[in-house]
């Protein structure tokens, strides 16, 4: 089994002094000691209050921290020996720490999570990131209570967004895995989410985050999972989105994170999304979050220069990928002033299949292809950008449903380059 | 002295049309041989090129990663290359076999230092052959991680990278080979000194806010940038 | 016989409470009495204890079963006569039992002579006997006690034409202690009753004596000056008393009713009881040690009591209101179990007739550091009926036998003082004396076990404790330590198999050996020692160095 390199014995010993519990949290670190605190606490909090009588544990899953981050977690335990805790608890609560690799791996990280709560026949399970400093105690109940009670195998958050933050999730990951998947979950990436005891164990051992997908992007791969199986998703509404880490604001890496797994995805779970047309809506807990309108600055010239000068410099690169038409009208709209610029959405989507298919027939290293798809996002998010800056939320939200209408209108494009040799 | 002019000539006619009669049969046999040997090696290769396709060898180049790094090279598949390869081993062969049959002095080490010769040359287009796909393959990186560091020169820098691999493939190549030695010393000099500059220009990349900002403390210049919130994109 | 009292003989007592109505009827009147009891006596022998403490039994109108009394000096008659008392008295001592009776100091029934003569006029001597008020907005910070039935603290007297103070129900009036001749009454009626032999009083609702303006009346400095004075006058006349608070308080706030040895011997410690409860329940114990955390020392003469069910509900007052609502809803799903802030429910029936968890808790009250007190009935196991209105569903007649009236009289059942339980679970013909006299792994014969097997070591009673805090936070490990002699106690509050690791090193070298089998387990090394437990097992295991 997986499980058996996961486990260390000092790991297993303090599994086995916790013992079953109701909901495990967990945490994947490294290095968090400035941001950790804060989202411990609310964690702490947000058991004692929502949660007082179950048996809760958190399990932190750590890659070589080396300023304190796994003394605050385990801090965090409330028991008999803490004489001067200030905070009352009907239980005990394990806060427990292990290191699970000398690098951060976050698929190894969740991993080890996952493997602890299905030791712990855990009946749900959330994963919070030690980044999100603006949460608060209530999203503990939001996330877990649906797995918890309600008998959902995935709790996918939905955050308030400023109105240009997660434009990759708005203009890729979601319309791409609602019109694959057949499943409008509009945040299938999510730094918070939770998982029924069940989905847990099946997604442990089906092996996936030891492959390539699954190793780029797993928390993308766990959302994917829970869609191609008979599993129950739904999505949570929780608040402010956490301020962005170091890591998501460097895009490639995001990329690979997200869009690689996506399309990682695809080869094995053909036979599912193939046979799929249309969404169906997801089960939602909680009133509506809106779009907040906090002016921002954005250079948006620098967007249309990365996006032009990409399509130049990477022309022989695109040129393996996509398909001279494609490629050609690429050309056209780079030569375009700022204030003429659009990348309309029917031809985005037929970008992101070709970037698909081209994946899936490793035309080049796929490495290579998803490094090539990111100026041509930017492109595309310069148009979101554009099209977005005065307008009301809903407008926002109009446009974005216009564009998963398109990548499923055009879903059959893809099927049909997908077997073609390109 | 006419006469003696017919004589010699006519002397000198015989003696060619004697060593053509006497060497005309080698060449026919030659050319037999070539001609067999084409055959044979064609036969060669279509037998190759069955057993691999019965032992699923493309399969195993596959897995191996040789059949995309082929395809990206442009390459036939490896199947068409190991059957052609054989192909012209074995004719070559049967055409230099022709050759020493026309018992020309000297020639005969030439063909054996032919044979010998082969399986370098088979280690020498194994590298060049590699050093192309990584040529391509780094040369892509590179522009890849330029471009999307939006670095001016990217093209530049792709091309500076798959020359400076070529360069390096190609001195090995001539190194196995026995050719030209002494370029192996300034290649590999030129190599270093391309790898100090790629350096220097990966700093320069990392560094180049750093620099900046060094620059503009250190000249109180006021850099009109237009300020920007960073959205994430996730 | 048991030895002329002395010092200290409480530490290492193990005392049956239980209401004479309740026990056995001789006469077939249908109530209990004290000639029943004296023919009982054998019974409480063999089962192994050797303390009694009687419930109120002078006369009284029973609306708060006894505890509302109109004369101090006297036997109810339906219990008996004063000499059916001196009777059972004798035997109680020849069968090496002491007795302990109730005390009620705060206040008495509105039916004694005394409140008849206060409230008959302002200028009667014993006027001052109560406290009286022309209004009732005085003490306002005075929390009331009966929640479920009294609105104030204060009654009109139509009679007299004023307010008189209660802090239970409204016709017990509270004595007044600011009067010394009220003081010095009742400590006649305390020598009255120690000069026929009673071996120790239980004084009730103590904390309330006094009152003050401005503050919660309770637990007032001039209160324990009333304790120290009265327990000062029993050491010089009747060395050996003993004295034992009743006071629902919390641990720090009940630390002055020790005084420095010179108040009460024994107090009851209210607060740890419900987080047993909580414990065990919650399978974390974390509610037990944290409360025991927070128990300060008391003076080396003194002892807690410590008990797991009483006459009275289960009281929540010394909980959060988090512990009060699990506890509910854990114990008491049904409402008509709540009352006062409590639950009115027996020991078998709070934990669901599981042998296991009674046999756990027991053995946590054998040995954890005080005096176990067991209620009557308990020790087999009796049930509860909830619908009997008030508490009295948990002082249902004791049952001795399948037969008639489970054997507690010859009376017709409906002439009964209350009518026995009759479900087949708890029923008296399921759940008696007899038959588990007769099955040697009934819960009865267990409970001798125990029983014996704490008495033949002080160190439960006297000894100290250090609690042990293994990682696995469902397992209560501690040890108790008198002289050279060391007892580890380790308890699985949880209902599925557990494996423990305990820091043992200080008693490196050591053999464990069990005090039930006495048989001997692994010698204590360097290396954490290691238990598996079975499902609400315990151990008892005493080190031994050979």
């Amino acid at each position: 089994m997986a499980e058996e390199n996961l486990l260390t014995d000092e790991f297993l010993r303090q599994l086995i002094s916790v013992g079953e519990v109701d909901i495990v949290v967990g945490l994947s670190t490294h290095n968090h000691a400035k941001t950790v605190g804060t989202v411990i606490g609310a964690i702490q909090s947000g058991i004692l209050k929502c949660f007082p009588r179950e048996r809760v544990a958190i399990i932190n899953a750590d890659g070589g921290s080396q300023d304190g981050t796994t003394e605050l977690v385990t801090n965090a335990s409330i028991d008999d020996l803490r004489r001067d805790s200030k905070l009352y608890a009907l239980r005990t609560l394990h806060s427990i720490s292990v290191r699970y690799a000398r690098l951060p791996d976050p698929s190894k990280a969740l991993q080890t999570i996952l493997a602890g709560a299905d030791l712990l026949r855990a009946k749900a399970c959330v994963i919070v990131s030690p980044e999100s400093t603006t949460i608060e105690p209530d999203w503990l109940q939001r996330l877990a209570r649906p797995a918890y009670y309600d008998n959902f195998d995935l709790v996918c958050p939905v955050y308030r967004r400023q109105k240009f933050e997660g434009a990759l999730v708005r203009n890729l990951l979601y319309p791409m895995t609602r019109s694959l998947y057949g499943s409008r979950i509009r945040e299938p990436y999510g730094s918070e989410f939770a998982i029924s005891g069940r989905l847990g164990t099946d997604f442990l051992g089906s092996g996936i985050l030891n492959q390539d997908g699954g190793r780029m992007g797993p928390e993308i791969s766990t959302t994917i999972f829970a869609l191609t199986g008979k599993y129950r998703v739904c999505q949570s509404l929780l608040g402010a989105k956490p301020p962005s880490s170091r890591s998501s604001h460097d895009m490639v890496a995001a990329m690979r994170r997200t869009v690689g797994a996506l399309f990682a995805s695809l080869d094995g779970n053909f036979p599912f999304w193939s046979a799929i047309s249309g969404s169906q809506p997801v089960p939602t807990v909680g009133t509506s979050l809106e779009v907040t309108q906090e002016t921002a600055r954005i250079n948006r010239k620098r967007l249309l220069e990365m996006f032009s000068s990409g399509v130049a410099q990477l022309e022989p690169v695109l040129g393996a990928i996509l398909s001279p038409s494609l490629l050609a009208e690429l050309k056209r709209i780079a030569a375009l002033s700022l204030d003429e610029f659009e990348y309309p959405p029917d031809l985005w989507t037929r970008t992101v299949f070709e970037f698909a298919a081209s994946y899936h027939k490793s035309t080049i290293n796929r490495d290579h292809i998803i490094q090539a798809i990111v100026p041509l996002y930017r492109g595309r998010s310069l148009t979101f950008i554009n099209e977005n800056r005065d307008g009301p939320g809903e407008q926002i939200e109009t446009r974005e449903e216009s564009l998963c209408a398109d990548f499923e209108r055009l879903k059959p494009y893809l099927l049909e380059i997908w077997a073609d040799g390109k | 002295m006419r006469e003696i002019i017919v004589n010699e000539l006519t002397q000198a006619f015989q003696q060619m049309a004697r060593e053509i009669v006497h060497y005309l049969p080698r060449l026919i046999v030659m050319l037999v041989i070539a001609l067999i040997g084409w055959a044979i090696a064609y036969l060669l290769k279509l037998l190759v090129r069955s057993l691999l396709r019965l032992t699923k060898f493309s399969k195993l180049s596959e897995n191996a990663g040789a059949t995309q790094l082929l395809h990206q090279a442009a390459l036939p598949s490896s199947t068409e290359l190991v059957s052609r390869f054989v192909f012209w081993v074995a004719w070559i062969g049967f055409v230099l076999l022709g050759v020493s049959v026309l018992g020309i002095a000297g020639l005969q080490e030439y063909i054996s230092r032919f044979f010998l010769f082969l399986p370098r040359l088979f280690v020498a287009l194994v590298i060049l052959f590699f050093g192309l796909v990584a040529a391509s393959f780094f040369s892509r990186a590179a522009l890849l991680a330029a471009v999307n560091a939006n670095f001016r020169s990217s093209r530049m820098l792709s091309s500076a990278v798959r020359v400076i691999i070529m360069i390096f493939a190609l001195s090995m190549v001539f190194e196995v080979l026995g050719v030209a030695e002494q370029t192996m010393l300034i290649a590999f000099a030129s190599v270093f000194g391309a790898a100090m500059l790629g350096l220097a220009i990966a700093f320069g990349l990392g560094g180049q806010d750093l620099a900046r900002k060094f620059l503009e403390r250190k000249f109180g210049r006021q850099v009109k940038e237009e300020r920007e919130d960073e959205f994430s994109p996730l | 016989m048991p030895a002329k009292l002395e010092a200290g003989w409480y530490k290492n007592a193990i005392i049956y409470q239980v209401h004479v109505r309740t026990f056995y009827d001789s006469n077939g009147d249908g109530v209990g009495d004290f000639a029943g009891l004296a023919q009982r006596l054998d019974y409480l022998q063999e089962l192994g204890v050797n303390a009694i403490w009687l419930m109120p039994f002078f006369p009284s109108p029973l609306r708060d079963d006894g505890y509302d009394i109109s004369d101090y000096r006297s036997v109810h008659p339906s219990y008996g006569t004063l000499e059916d008392f001196k009777s059972f008295l004798s035997i109680a001592h020849e069968c090496g039992l002491r007795v302990i009776i109730e005390m009620v100091l705060n206040h008495t029934s509105d039916q004694h002579p005394w409140f008849h003569e206060s409230r008959s006029s302002r200028d009667n001597p014993k006027r001052d006997w109560y406290v009286w008020s022309d209004s009732d907005t005085k003490y306002r910070e005075t929390r009331i006690i009966f929640l479920d039935t009294e609105m104030s603290n204060w009654a009109w007297d139509p009679i007299s034409k004023s307010y008189y103070w209660h802090r239970f129900f409204s016709h017990q009036p509270d004595l007044n202690y600011d009067n010394p001749a009220l003081q010095e009454e009742m400590w006649d009626v305390m020598k009255f009753w120690l000069e026929l032999g009673v071996d120790g009083f239980r004084l009730d609702a103590v904390p309330y004596l006094i009152e003050r303006e401005g503050t919660n009346c309770e637990n007032l400095p001039e209160t324990h000056a009333i304790i120290r004075d009265l327990r000062k006058r029993v050491d010089e006349h009747f060395p050996g008393a003993m004295l034992l608070a009743e006071a629902n308080q919390w641990p720090a706030d009940l630390r002055p009713y020790f005084g420095n040895g010179d108040e009460f011997h024994m107090a009851f410690h209210f607060p740890l009881m419900p987080r047993m409860f909580m414990g065990l329940r919650l399978e974390d114990r974390k509610p037990i040690t944290e409360i025991l955390q927070q128990t300060p020392e008391i003076p080396a003469s003194c002892q807690w009591c410590l008990f797991l069910r009483n006459h009275d509900e289960l009281t929540l007052e010394m909980v959060t209101d988090i512990e009060r609502d699990y506890m509910y809803d854990i114990y008491a799903r049904d409402k008509a179990m709540r009352l006062n802030l409590g639950i009115r429910r027996r020991l078998a029936t709070l934990l669901d007739n599981d042998r296991r968890r009674i046999e756990l808790m027991n053995g946590m009250l054998m040995s954890l550091p005080g005096t176990p007190i067991i209620y009557y009935g308990d020790e087999i196991g009796m049930g509860d009926n909830i619908y009997l209105g008030d508490r009295n569903g948990v002082r249902t007649p004791m049952q001795w036998n399948g037969g008639w009236n489970g054997g507690f009289s010859n009376a017709d059942p409906e002439k009964l003082y209350s009518p026995p339980i009759l479900n087949p679970v708890y029923g008296y013909q399921a759940v008696n004396v007899l038959s588990q006299k007769r099955t040697p792994h009934s819960l009865l014969s267990w409970m001798q076990h125990i029983i014996a097997t704490r008495r033949s070591t002080p160190v439960f009673g006297s000894g100290s404790i250090e609690f042990l805090y293994p990682a696995n936070h469902r397992v209560l490990a501690y040890v108790r330590q008198l002289g050279s002699e060391t007892i580890l106690v380790v308890n699985n509050l949880s209902n599925a198999a557990q494996s423990v690791e305990l820091d043992l090193r200080r008693y490196k070298g050591n053999i464990l050996i069990e005090m039930f089998g006495r048989n001997i387990f692994p010698r204590i090394g360097d290396l954490p020692y290691f238990l598996t437990m079975g499902p609400y097992q315990f151990f008892w295991f005493r080190l031994r160095k050979i």
